[in-house]
C-alpha cells in the first residue's frame, strides 16, 4: 500500500497592522472608535505604570518586580472581550491583563511589595491568582471552563502562558482535556520571546508554538502579539467560537520582553542589545498612535492631557499603596480553613506569645487590626 | 618537578555560593560524565550564579540550558544517571520541585532496588532553600520532608561553604541519587575558609558547631546561623552553655551524634524553617524519644515555621523562626 497523507498542518498568521501604520483593510475588525480609544488608553497607561514600578523597585519602595513593556497589546487587548463573569487568568507579568479587567493597581504593587493583601480582585470579576510555579494553571483553567460548560450560560475561561511554559507538560494535558471535551476555553501563549536567559528557539524545536494545537483537536493560530489590531480580531473570533460550543482555541501571540525578566535579573548577560533595538521598531503602543492618528482619532493635545491623567492616576495609585498600614503578623492564620483547627488555634497563640516576647504586654493593643476570617 | 606532584591547597575566603560553584567546576574537570542540566544555568550562570562561568569553560554539552520544564528536567537526569553520566541538575527554586515528585517518589529512589542492583542512579539534584530574602511567592519554601519520606534517596544541606563544597563533591561522587538543598539566605552572608583544591565532607555526619552541657539544639541549613545568635543570647542572659548540632546530611542521618548529644545535655531543641507537621523535626523528635526517653529531663521542642503557607515577604519573618522563638523554646526546656 502507498503512504496516505492522514493529516495535514497549515499554521496561519495574523497581522493587520504593520509597524508602519499600513493596514491590511480586508482583515480590519469591527472596533468602535470609543473601544479603539480604551485600547490606547489601557497600553500607554499600563506602560507608565510599569515604569514607575520599575522605578520604586530601585528605589527600595517595593520588592522584585517582573516588567510588563512591550506585551501591552497581547495584555490589554483580550480582556476587552470577555464579561466579568468570564475567567481570567493571566501571568505573574499579566499586570496589563488585571488592569484592563479592572483591577486597581495598588493592590499589584502591594502584592510584589510582599503584602497578601494585594491579591484583591474587582467586585464581581471571575479572576484568579497567577501562579508563580509556570503552566500549573492551565490545567485549572481547563476545569474552570469545563465549569461553564455545565452552566450552559455561554461562559468562557481565558488564560496565559508564556513561550516557556509551552515547554511543560502542563501545556500538553491542559489542551488534551480542551480539545477531548470540547471545552470554551482559550489559551494565549505571551511568546515574548524568552524565558528569562533561554531563548524561545531553545524551547521547541516546532516552527511555531501554535502548531502545539493541532495534536490536540485545537484550534491554533499565530498573532502578532504587538498588533493590537490582530489581537483583537484573534481574540474576537476565539471568544465566540467558545460561547457557541464550537470548542477551544490557542493563540500564539508573538511579542517581545523589551526588559529584563524581573527586578533581579540582568538580560545583558545573555540578550544582544541589537534584537532589543529591532523589537522596538515594532513597539505596539506606538503602532496604534499611528493607526489612531491616520483616522483622526488622536492627536499632540490628546496624548498630553493623558499622560497628565495618567501621572495623577499613579501618584494616586501610589499614594494608596504606599499609605497602607503594616499587615499584622496574625493575618497569616486566617483564611487557611473554613474552620480553624486546634493546631492552628495554638499556633496562633504561640505567634502573639512571641510577639509580647519581642514588643511588650502591650504590643497586641498596638498592632494594626487582624484581617481576613479566623472563625 | 613531577607533574603528578599535588599543590598544597590554598585556603582562601569564599561564599557559599562560590564554593558550590568551584565544587562543580572541579567534579567537572575531574570526570568528563559529569554534566550540568536546568534552567538557565548555563549562559546566565544560574539565577544565583552557582554555575557562574562554567558553560564558557565546558561548553554547551556538558553545561545545558534546557526547556523550561522541571519534569524533563528530572526524568532526562535520571536517564542519563542510568546511562553512565554524573548529571547534575539544578531545579531553579524550592518552590518548583513539586512538579518533579512524580519522578522522585515513583522512580528516582526505587531504581536501585525495583532493578534488584543491576541499575543505579548516581544524579544530584540541586536546589536553592528557605526563605528570608524578600523574594516573591513559591521562592522562600523548605519542602525537605518530603525528600526525606522518600526512600532511596539521599538529601543534604550545608550550612557554611567549607561543608557546601566538601558536601557536593561527595554527593557527586556518591552512587546514589542526592538532593542537595543550598540555603539561598546563606549564599552570599556565610562566608569562611575553603582549600583550593578536592576535599570531601562525608555524607551521613553530623557537624558539632558549639559545645555546651546544659540544652542541645538540632538543626540544619540556614537555622544553623539563627540558633548560634540564640545560644549567644542563652549564653549571656541565662548563663546557659549550648550545644548545637548542624546535621549536614538529614537522610541518612547522623543519630549516632544526635543521641550523643541530647543524651549527654538532656534538654533538646529542633529549629528548622518548614512546617512542624510530618517534618524532619517530627521524625527527629520520635528518634530521640524512642531511644534516649530515660537520659531526658524536658519535653522535646520543636521550632519550625506554622502549619500555614509561607506568607509573602513582608511576613516572613514572623514565620521563619528568629533566634527569640529558638530562645523561647530553649528557655522552656530549661525551666521545666
Amino acid at each position: 500500500m502507498p503512504l496516505k497523507t492522514v493529516a495535514t498542518l497549515e499554521v496561519q498568521r495574523l497581522e493587520i497592522l504593520s509597524p508602519d501604520g499600513t493596514v491590511d483593510e480586508k482583515l480590519l475588525p469591527k472596533v468602535s472608535n470609543d473601544l479603539l480609544l480604551e485600547m490606547y488608553r489601557l497600553m500607554f497607561q499600563i506602560r507608565a505604570f510599569d515604569e514607575r514600578a520599575i522605578m520604586l523597585q530601585r528605589q527600595g519602595r517595593l520588592g522584585t518586580y517582573p516588567m510588563i513593556t512591550g506585551q501591552e497589546a497581547t495584555q490589554c487587548v483580550p480582556p476587552l472581550l470577555l464579561r466579568k463573569t468570564d475567567w481570567c487568568v493571566p501571568t505573574y507579568r499579566g499586570g496589563g491583563v488585571y488592569f484592563a479587567r479592572g483591577m486597581q493597581m495598588r493592590y499589584a504593587l502591594l502584592y510584589w511589595a510582599g503584602d497578601d493583601r494585594g491579591t484583591h480582585f474587582p467586585d464581581g470579576n471571575k479572576d484568579m491568582m497567577f501562579s508563580i510555579p509556570v503552566g500549573t494553571h492551565l490545567t485549572q483553567v481547563a476545569g474552570l471552563a469545563w465549569g461553564e460548560k455545565f452552566k450552559g450560560k455561554g461562559g468562557v475561561a481565558v488564560t496565559y502562558c508564556g513561550d516557556g511554559t509551552s515547554s511543560k507538560g502542563d501545556l500538553h494535558e491542559a489542551l488534551t482535556f480542551a480539545g477531548q471535551f470540547k471545552l470554551p476555553v482559550i489559551y494565549v501563549i505571551e511568546n515574548n520571546g524568552w524565558a528569562i536567559s533561554v531563548p524561545r528557539r531553545r524551547q521547541a524545536a516546532s516552527q511555531t508554538l501554535a502548531q502545539k494545537a493541532w495534536g490536540y483537536g485545537v484550534k491554533g493560530l499565530q498573532v502578532d502579539g504587538n498588533d493590537a489590531l490582530a489581537v483583537y480580531k484573534a481574540m474576537s473570533e476565539a471568544v465566540s467560537r467558545a460561547r457557541k460550543g464550537e470548542g477551544p482555541t490557542l493563540l500564539e501571540c508573538e511579542t517581545y520582553r523589551m526588559s529584563h525578566h524581573t527586578t533581579a535579573d540582568d538580560a545583558t548577560r545573555y540578550r544582544d542589545a541589537k534584537e532589543v533595538e529591532a523589537w522596538k521598531k515594532r513597539d505596539p503602543i506606538a503602532r496604534l498612535k499611528l493607526f489612531l492618528e491616520k483616522r483622526k482619532l488622536w492627536d499632540a493635545k490628546k496624548e498630553k492631557a493623558l499622560a497628565a491623567e495618567t501621572v495623577k492616576w499613579i501618584d494616586g495609585e501610589i499614594r494608596a499603596y504606599e499609605e497602607t498600614p503594616a499587615p499584622n503578623p496574625l493575618n497569616m492564620f486566617a483564611d487557611n480553613y473554613d474552620r480553624a483547627p486546634w493546631h492552628l488555634v495554638e499556633q496562633r497563640m504561640e505567634l502573639e506569645e512571641l510577639l509580647k516576647f519581642k514588643g511588650g504586654a502591650k504590643i497586641l493593643m498596638e498592632l494594626p487590626p487582624t484581617e481576613g476570617r479566623f472563625p | 618537578m613531577s607533574k603528578t606532584m599535588a599543590k598544597p591547597a590554598a585556603v582562601r575566603t569564599l561564599n557559599l555560593v562560590q564554593a558550590v560553584n568551584e565544587a562543580l567546576d572541579l567534579a567537572m574537570g575531574a570526570d568528563e560524565r559529569v554534566m550540568i542540566l536546568g534552567e538557565d544555568v548555563g549562559r546566565n550562570g544560574g539565577v544565583f550564579r552557582a554555575t557562574d562561568g562554567l558553560w564558557k569553560k565546558y561548553g554547551d554539552d556538558r553545561v545545558v540550558d534546557t526547556p523550561l520544564a522541571e519534569i524533563g528536567i528530572m526524568g532526562s537526569a535520571i536517564g542519563l544517571a542510568v546511562n553512565g553520566m554524573r548529571p547534575v541538575a539544578e531545579i531553579q527554586f524550592d518552590g518548583f520541585m513539586p512538579s518533579v515528585f512524580d519522578q522522585v517518589v515513583c522512580h528516582l529512589g526505587r531504581i536501585r532496588s525495583r532493578s534488584r542492583g543491576q541499575l543505579s542512579v548516581p544524579l544530584v539534584l540541586r536546589a536553592p532553600h528557605g526563605g528570608l530574602i524578600h523574594a516573591p511567592e513559591h521562592h522562600s519554601e523548605s519542602p525537605e520532608a518530603y525528600f526525606c519520606h522518600t526512600p532511596g534517596i539521599k538529601v543534604v544541606i550545608p550550612s557554611t561553604p567549607y561543608d557546601a563544597k566538601g558536601l557536593l563533591l561527595a554527593a557527586i561522587e556518591d552512587p546514589d541519587p542526592v538532593v542537595f538543598f543550598e540555603p539561598k539566605l546563606l549564599y552570599r552572608s556565610a562566608t569562611g575558609e575553603v582549600p583550593s583544591g578536592r576535599y570531601t565532607v562525608p555524607l551521613g555526619k553530623a557537624r558539632l558547631v558549639q559545645e555546651g552541657t546544659d540544652l542541645t539544639i538540632v538543626t540544619w541549613g540556614a537555622m544553623t546561623v539563627t540558633c548560634q545568635k540564640a545560644a549567644e543570647k542563652l549564653k549571656a542572659e541565662d548563663g546557659a552553655s549550648v550545644e548545637i548540632l548542624d546535621l549536614r546530611t538529614l537522610t541518612p542521618l547522623d543519630l549516632d551524634a544526635v543521641l550523643a548529644s541530647t543524651g549527654k545535655t538532656g534538654r533538646v531543641v529542633i529549629a528548622h524553617e518548614a512546617p512542624n507537621t510530618g517534618s524532619w523535626a517530627a521524625e527527629l523528635s520520635a528518634l530521640i524519644a524512642e531511644r534516649n526517653l530515660l537520659r531526658l529531663l524536658a519535653p522535646i521542642q520543636r521550632v519550625g515555621g506554622w502549619d500555614v503557607r509561607m506568607p509573602l515577604f513582608r511576613l516572613e519573618q514572623y514565620y521563619i523562626p528568629d533566634a527569640d522563638r529558638v530562645v523561647m523554646a530553649a528557655r522552656k526546656a530549661l525551666r521545666f
